[in-house]
């Protein structure tokens, strides 16, 4: 469980996090989602005790990170896959990890192993790809057999075997009964791997939803087709939807359940050859919600 | 706390730039073994008359310094090595504790530098004593019990250079701002001192690291950059400060800083 609460965080000037709050519940992968500057990264190094908020709190099992003994236990993260050094092989880049929280080696030999990086647990982590060090950065987050787990933007640099073991090893963790929670700037992304949302920008919250609902929300209406447009136009009119022609000739009709739809046609004998709810793409639901929340944009891109 | 202070033992272990620095030092000593040979070769061969003026200087004390310097450096790598790679943050992440991991940090390093302090001035010594197997060259101890005292105050500031090192280099968080600086104290600033007019070249030139060693054991200085204003355990104390001041200043700024 995490409990961000009015969280800001300042630097300098820049207002990095803005009063934001949201919770992240076990047993679900949770997505967060923002813009490049939008504050993900910033909410997770003060979740881990690595900044110090400005004001507000944000807590991990209802305690400060900085004020736990054994922290990897209890929660794993993976922040920056960079931040190792480059001269230690895999293997003692996570006994060192391990060592400071009383882990043992098996456990460092078995994470490895998880991650896929058996064979190339004595090479130097300078000669890893990117990718590599993400499933090191992976294996260490895992070391403690934490029940809180944070990724910031774990597929980055990852090919699609990688992005998909990703995936499934977050809805694995997420199973166990763990408290999981993924940033990502990539929605698309997000729509395959997360149940929940929570989407910020400039540092405040934006929506904090379920992937359905937020696809929902955008929804662009029902499609309907029917031999008799103009009478079921006026029908679907009288109880109170909203209903234009696509271009098709068929009817796009908001306001009104596909359910009710059927009903009001059916009570006046008007055929239905089609109803068909359309929900907008996650991406598409995603981009309106964090339009002109973007801190850096390309000129004449909007 | 134990493994913490496990766990920096073995990341020291577990990078080259450890063995680089602490290979100078003990290249030292071989170079001190070839010196004093040399230097009783040419001994031998001088007349009693041109003997007097023949002085050989004191090989542990030189290394004393040449390891001081070496452990600065061992103890400025320590921590930037993890602030170059970004290290520090998948460190702090496993120990939020800030302050138990420089002490972790501090015991590892002064622990590593007593040792190569203890083996490189005390085998320098021993060596050259053999070396010279009781020749009286000028500069070169008399006799080994005597020389006692000094040999632990020099190996005893040898650590205070790592942790003066570890705690300039947290503040500093850069491996060139903070080996310049410790150079800087280390070799220029003594010899900026000696240049100031008298008294203050004796006075200031005492509270210089590489002047208290000497200082501890009422010893005078001569024959170098350094003053000898100093009581002896007013030398004890402003050795220990120049280890616990940096260490706590980088303590309350560890403890405040966005990592």
């Amino acid at each position: 469980m995490i409990e961000v609460s009015e969280l800001t965080k300042r630097y300098g000037r820049t207002v990095a996090v803005d009063g934001l709050s949201f919770e992240v519940k076990p047993g679900r992968v949770t997505g967060f989602l923002g813009p490049n500057g939008a504050g993900k990264s910033t909410t997770m190094r003060v979740l881990l005790g690595l900044d110090a908020a400005s004001s507000g709190t944000a807590l991990i099992g209802g305690r400060r990170y900085a004020g736990l003994r054994r922290p990897l236990h209890e929660v794993g993260a993976l922040l920056d896959a960079n931040a190792v050094h480059g001269g230690r092989s895999a293997f003692v880049h996570l006994k060192c990890l391990a060592r400071t929280n009383g882990i043992g080696v098996r456990r460092v030999t078995e994470v490895l192993e998880l991650v896929g990086l058996a064979g190339a647990a004595r090479r130097h982590v300078g000669g890893f790809s990117l990718g590599m060090r993400q499933r090191l950065g992976i294996a260490a987050a895992l070391l403690g057999d934490p029940g809180v787990l944070m990724f910031d933007e774990p597929v980055n640099g990852l090919d699609p075997d990688g992005v998909r073991w990703i995936r499934e090893l977050m809805r694995s963790l997420a199973a166990d009964g763990r408290t999981v929670l993924i940033s990502s700037h990539l929605m698309t992304e997000m729509e395959l791997t997360a149940d929940r949302l929570i989407v910020i920008g400039r540092g405040r919250l934006i929506a904090d939803t379920s992937v359905r609902e937020l696809a929902e929300r955008f929804g662009r209406g029902i499609a309907v087709r029917t031999p008799r447009a103009a009478d079921l136009t006026g029908v679907l009119a009288a109880a109170g939807a909203t209903v234009g022609s696509e271009p098709s000739g068929g009817l796009s009709v908001q306001g009104l359940a596909a359910d009710r739809i059927g009903e009001l046609a059916a009570a006046r004998g008007i055929p239905l050859y089609e109803v068909m709810p359309r929900a907008a793409s996650l991406e598409e639901a995603y981009m309106r919600l964090t339009s002109g929340e973007a801190d850096y944009r390309a000129e004449g891109a909007a | 706390m134990s493994d913490v202070i496990a766990a920096e033992w073995l990341k020291l272990r577990s990078i080259r730039s450890t063995y680089f620095t602490l290979a100078v030092p003990v290249g030292f000593v071989a170079m001190a073994v070839l010196l004093a040979i040399y230097a009783v070769n040419v001994w031998d061969g001088l007349s009693p008359a041109d003997r007097d003026h023949f002085a050989l200087s004191s090989l542990a004390t030189l290394n004393a310094e040449v390891t001081g310097i070496c452990v600065a450096v061992l103890g400025v790598l320590a921590i930037t090595g993890e602030y170059r790679t970004g290290m520090i943050r998948t460190t702090l992440t496993a120990v939020p504790r800030r302050r138990v991991l420089l002490l972790a940090k501090a015991g590892v390093v002064g622990a590593v530098s007593l040792v190569t302090g203890l083996v490189v001035v005390f085998g320098t010594f021993f060596i050259t004593v053999a070396i010279v197997g009781g020749r009286p060259i000028r500069g070169q101890p008399s006799g080994v019990v005597s020389e006692l005292p000094e040999l632990f105050a020099r190996v005893g500031a040898v650590p205070v250079f790592a942790l003066f090192g570890l705690g300039l280099a947290v503040l500093l968080r850069s491996t060139a701002g903070a080996i310049v600086t410790v150079f800087m104290l280390g070799y220029v600033v003594p010899i900026l001192t000696s240049h100031l007019p008298g008294p203050w070249n004796e006075r200031l030139g005492s509270f210089l690291l590489g002047a208290l060693p000497g200082q501890i054991v009422g010893g005078d200085n001569e024959n170098s950059v350094y003053g000898a204003v100093l009581p002896p355990p007013v030398a004890l104390l402003v050795l220990a400060a120049y280890a616990a001041l940096p260490l706590t200043a980088a303590a309350l700024t560890l403890t405040r800083r966005d990592a």
